[in-house]
């Protein structure tokens, strides 16, 4: 099979499987970049239930070629711009480093939203759909949802990164930050970094946690997520390399001047 | 005395030390809606005591001092929204013994 008929392939059992995926198969997937989108937003809303043998080895085909054919980072390709702390913009699902930083919800089970451009959809998107699998086993051994500031490990099935670390961030409304929300997204750069040095990894991706669909203010995590990872590092003599990635410029930029005042 | 550490009150009454919720929990969690204690008898200072999903949050909260659990708040479980009350009687979380009053008397005063 060509990508085009895994595409094809994996849309069909998607559709007999859900019904009311039709919904978004109603406008014609052409091209394969369409396709693509359609198999993304079945994905999306697929519930957690058990897939055939087949689909998951046309699914693995499909998604180590998609997920490859775009440049790969390594650790190795970046220069630290302090010992252990790398910078770096790009999608965090091209990172081939030991574990990656996904900025998860409560239900700790991937974006539900149908295309929804956030973190959780496209590292479930193209880690397949063991990923949901996995998180839901996880989820109902502990029998309630996921308290913020923790951190639980999967693997990454299909994105080149080995491991994927699921964590909840502080929640921002109306209300804006407090000390409690500030200590709780402080957890989350803690749990990881314990989990992962438990796990005895070398290298680390953190997303900017709570910034995105959780409203958290870029400037403020920013300071506690570099603050957060030093002292970590310094007080546990840590071995880990920790990459900060971020995707806006806004971010970017952020970083940069937050990361030279440091030095 | 009254003294407050994670988030969290801790009211000293013999040696009893009392455990509850603070407004500004309260206030960033929302209504709480689920109640599960851990059900371990001796804590360490920072271990988890209980986990609560709460309308804005889900949250583990954590001890505020190392001693012996000699009650929860069993009501609270089948009844979550207590611990929104502004009464410490409803919206106390557990009850600690054994606690080495020189690790209280060093903590934030309420």
């Amino acid at each position: 099979m060509n990508q085009n008929e895994r595409l094809d392939y994996l849309i069909g059992y998607l559709l007999e499987e859900n019904p009311n995926g039709h919904e978004l198969a109603q406008v014609e997937a052409n091209s394969i970049a369409d396709k693509f989108e359609l198999f993304r937003g079945l994905c999306n809303i697929r519930k957690p239930k058990p897939v055939t043998d087949e689909f998951v080895e046309v699914q693995d085909a499909f998604l180590t070629k998609w997920n490859h054919d775009r440049e790969i980072t390594r650790l190795g390709d970046l220069k630290p711009v302090q010992p252990q702390i790398y910078l770096w913009k790009g999608d965090i699902t091209t990172l081939a480093v030991d574990a990656i930083v996904n900025a998860a919800n409560s239900r700790l089970l991937g974006c539900t939203q149908a295309n929804h451009d956030c973190i959780d959809n496209i590292i479930h998107t193209r880690a397949g759909v063991q990923l949901r699998l996995a998180c839901h086993d996880i989820m109902t051994e502990q029998g309630r949802k996921e308290a913020a500031g923790k951190a639980k490990l999967t693997d990454a099935y299909n994105l080149p990164s080995s491991y994927v670390i699921h964590t909840v961030g502080p929640f921002i409304d109306q209300r804006g930050v407090s000390p409690i929300k500030e200590q709780l997204l402080a957890s989350c750069y803690q749990s990881t970094l314990a989990l992962a040095d438990q796990k005895e990894m070398d290298s680390i991706a953190f997303c900017c946690i709570a910034t995105g669909e959780f409203n958290f203010p870029n400037e403020r995590a920013a300071e506690i997520a570099i603050q957060t990872v030093n002292d970590y590092l310094r007080e546990n003599e840590s071995q880990l390399n920790v990459i900060f990635n971020v995707f806006s410029e806004k971010d970017l930029s952020i970083y940069q001047r937050l990361l030279q005042t440091n030095e | 005395m009254k003294k407050r550490a994670n988030f969290l009150f801790i009211e000293k009454q013999d040696d009893v030390y009392t455990v509850s919720m603070t407004p500004e929990l309260q206030d960033d969690i929302g209504t709480v809606g689920f109640v599960e204690f851990v059900n371990e008898d001796n804590v360490k200072k920072d271990d988890p005591i209980l986990n609560l999903e709460a309308s804005k949050t889900v949250l583990e909260a954590y001890s505020p001092l190392t001693g012996k659990v000699v009650e929860r708040n069993e009501k609270a479980t089948s009844e979550p929204a207590l611990l929104n009350s502004a009464k410490t009687e409803e919206n106390w979380l557990i009850k600690l013994s054994d606690v080495d009053e020189a690790e209280f008397n060093q903590l934030e005063d309420a």
